[in-house]
């Protein structure tokens, strides 16, 4: 009897979630999705289920809110909501609330995650409003090897104190399947100190659809990132996660599915588009899918069969709405290497139609210190010009010779790295550093 | 190992395709799992999934009939053949294929829509819809297309509109599914109706302008003049709200001159 009552105990203990403080693990996460000036979703994922609960406040000692969604589980998907704008706050997952500030100073609720760790997020500005705003830009970065890890190391010793605002991954998330194992090597466990204090925006990339369908929005993809499908981060509601767009200070950044969601002239995407392009007011739009519009890389946007005419439908389909919208920036990666424009527009047919008189809107490097950066003015102007830059060398570069030489651009490099993107009102300054810390490439565009 | 087909010879120049990285990539990887576990039925399938997504169906229908052949039971064969039966355009096949999936799974949404795309293929468009209908129940987050598609297998306009709308109140304000029931809501003479759902976007979207134009040339086409001629003023009003950078941009002032076009009394300057 007394055996069957421990043994019941016992049962007891393991089905009530909560009651075992320090059994769970938090094996992924927290990682931040979907910010807004006045929300952010938080995810994590335990080894046990328990129940969700995210505490917060504006001072690591003050915890005063708690946010929690319903149920328990292992995955688990918090929003915090009626934020402040611009507003630096601290945070700790678990499965119950961290004490009260009235409490004993440094003391854990007796059921409280006693050894979560403490982490923070500074929610974005008001939208429209300037502010100094820093991009990390990762295309194809899921490798999970030593290249991939010297970029993010360069990357966090060029940024130093530099907070991250933001950063987007451009597709081939996670090699060689985009599944969830993939997933946890190449993300999970090569960012979690940026995952826990940056929103990732991510794109879809062939690899990533291996383990994902954009029509049932289901698989791995779908169910590792939650994005705004209904405007709630501004822009026009997409009504899916496989594109959507979102607002950052002054502004507006475009996520195109590429790879798996309907490319044609008048599919929903493309509806999509036009409306959302038209209904911004951001001073900087900035365009990102996975399959470049050129390339002369690990890829070949003049070859047809190239990746089932994906780059074909972008340039010659989606790339003239996006200049006709003002799009100052197209990013893109799929090709293992880097690759960057002069100002340019209007170019959507193979490279041998490219006519640099035609087609370039303005000549020179972009750099102050060189040429001239480039300008654009201030008043929305449809064909006014974008840089398109491949970027798609944070997990790999070429292993091969690759030719480099698709003539819209001005600079062509096989190796490895990331990009990174400063706004500061009407100046966008772009960098590509290699996985060796050095600055390769860099421009800037100011609007007047 | 033998094969009672001769489908085992079409698998032979499996690298045969034209040198494209992803594909060659997917390949190796596959080809060598295969040589490892020869009798795997499962690694078949997905080698002609690969070769059905670079669209060379003849090695795909060859290594789903290997699979076939080595477990009739596997999961998610007879999809993967009824989506090569579609890309030949015999939806008749795939339906039949798609019966025995979804026998064996009725949760199978991906099967759902493909059997619901089969019978629209044969010209079954009630069968079409139940089976769409089936699907949406099913997913959390079904894509715009879906709805767009359950729509067109609706037997009249109004039921079409109300599919459309279940999408918007399922999905939000898309403008794919918007644009469609505005379509077909003048169509049908429906025009109240279009005019209330320009008055709902309008109300929440951020630069209302080209939408209030839309009202005005709608109600204009509905011969409802004066009510046009007020929603073109309150476009015309709207641009006035712009900051001057967007005011005066090409775009903003094309509609401009469209509004002073439509309607003579508004003026280009504010």
């Amino acid at each position: 009897m007394k055996l069957r009552f421990n043994l019941l105990s016992l049962l007891l203990l393991l089905l009530a979630p909560g009651l075992l403080p320090a059994a769970t693990t938090i094996v992924r996460g927290p990682y931040l999705q979907s910010a807004t000036p006045t929300s952010m979703v938080v995810r994590w994922r335990t080894d046990l289920s328990e129940r969700s609960v995210v505490s917060y406040g504006l001072a690591a000692d003050k915890l005063t809110e708690n946010a929690r969604s319903a149920g328990v589980g292992t995955e688990h998907v918090v929003q915090l909501e009626n934020l402040q704008p611009g507003t630096r706050y601290f945070y700790v997952v678990g499965n119950a609330p961290v004490p009260p500030p009235s409490t004993k100073a440094g003391a854990a609720a007796e059921d409280g995650p006693a050894s979560a760790a403490m982490s923070s997020f500074t929610t974005p500005p008001p939208v429209g409003a300037a502010k100094p705003t820093r991009v990390w830009v990762l295309g194809d970065p899921g490798t999970k090897n030593d290249t991939q890890r010297a970029v993010r190391d360069v990357y966090q010793k060029f940024t130093g104190d530099r907070p991250t605002d933001l950063w987007l991954l451009l597709g081939d998330n996670a090699y060689p399947d985009g599944t969830d194992a993939d997933y946890q090597k190449a993300i999970f466990e090569l960012y979690p100190d940026f995952l826990r204090t940056s929103p990732v925006w991510p794109a879809l990339g062939n690899h990533d659809a291996q383990s994902a369908n954009s029509i049932t929005q289901s698989g791995v993809y779908y169910d590792i990132f939650t994005l705004p499908t209904r405007g709630q981060a501004g822009g026009v509601p997409s009504g899916t996660e496989a594109y959507y767009s979102f607002d950052y200070a002054n502004a507006h950044f475009i996520c195109l599915d590429s790879q798996d969601s309907d490319r044609n002239p008048n599919g929903p995407m493309m509806q999509w588009l036009k409306a959302d392009l038209a209904a911004t007011s951001r001073d900087w739009i900035i365009a990102y899918f996975h399959h470049p519009t050129y390339t002369k890389g690990t890829h070949d946007s003049d070859r047809d069969a190239d990746s089932a005419g994906r780059m074909n439908d972008m340039r010659a389909i989606f790339l003239p709405v996006l200049e006709a919208g003002g799009v100052d920036l197209v990013l893109t990666g799929h090709s293992h290497v880097y690759e960057r424009s002069w100002l340019i527009d209007g170019h959507y047919g193979k490279s041998n139609t490219f006519n640099a008189s035609a087609h370039v809107r303005q000549t020179g490097d972009g750099r102050a210190g060189g040429n001239g950066v480039y300008r654009k003015p201030r008043i929305r102007t449809e064909h006014a010009g974008e840089v398109s830059v491949v970027t798609g060398s944070a997990g790999h570069a070429s292993t091969q010779p690759v030719p480099l030489n698709h003539p819209v651009f001005f600079l062509s490099l096989n190796e490895a790295g990331s990009s990174v993107i400063d706004i500061n009102g009407l100046q966008l300054d772009f960098t590509f550093l290699n996985e060796k810390g050095e600055k390769r490439d860099w421009f800037s565009v100011i609007k007047e | 190992m033998r094969f009672r087909s001769a489908s085992f010879f079409f698998l032979l120049p499996v690298l045969a395709l034209p040198a494209h990285p992803e594909l060659d990539a997917a390949l190796q990887r596959i080809n060598a799992r295969v040589a490892a576990s020869p009798q795997a039925a499962a690694l078949y399938l997905e080698r002609g999934e690969i070769y059905l997504g670079a669209g060379d169906l003849l090695t795909a229908e060859a290594n789903f009939q290997v699979a076939a052949e080595l477990d009739p039971q596997l999961p998610r064969l007879d999809r993967a053949r009824a989506t090569l039966a579609l890309s030949r355009r015999q939806p008749a096949d795939a339906i039949r294929l798609l019966e025995g999936a979804l026998r064996r799974n009725p949760a199978d949404t991906e099967a759902r829509i493909l059997r619901a795309r089969s019978q629209l293929a044969s010209g079954h468009s009630a069968a079409a819809g139940e089976d769409f209908a089936a699907a949406l129940a099913l997913l959390e987050q079904p894509a715009p297309e879906i709805f767009l598609e359950y729509a067109a297998c609706a037997a009249n306009p109004i039921e079409a509109i109300r599919r459309l709308d279940a999408g918007c109140a399922r999905l939000g304000a898309v403008p794919a599914l918007l644009e469609r029931a505005l379509a077909l809501e003048e169509s049908a003479g429906l025009i109240d109706h279009a005019v209330s759902r320009l008055d709902r976007i309008i109300a929440r979207v951020e630069r209302p302008e080209s939408w209030l134009k839309r009202r005005g040339d709608l109600l204009q086409r509905a011969g409802r003049p004066a009510e046009a001629g007020a929603s073109y003023a309150a476009a015309r009003t709207a641009i006035g709200r712009l900051p001057d950078w967007l005011q005066e941009s090409p775009a903003t002032t094309r509609l401009k001159h469209e509004l002073v076009d439509s309607a003579p009394s508004l003026s280009l300057s504010p």
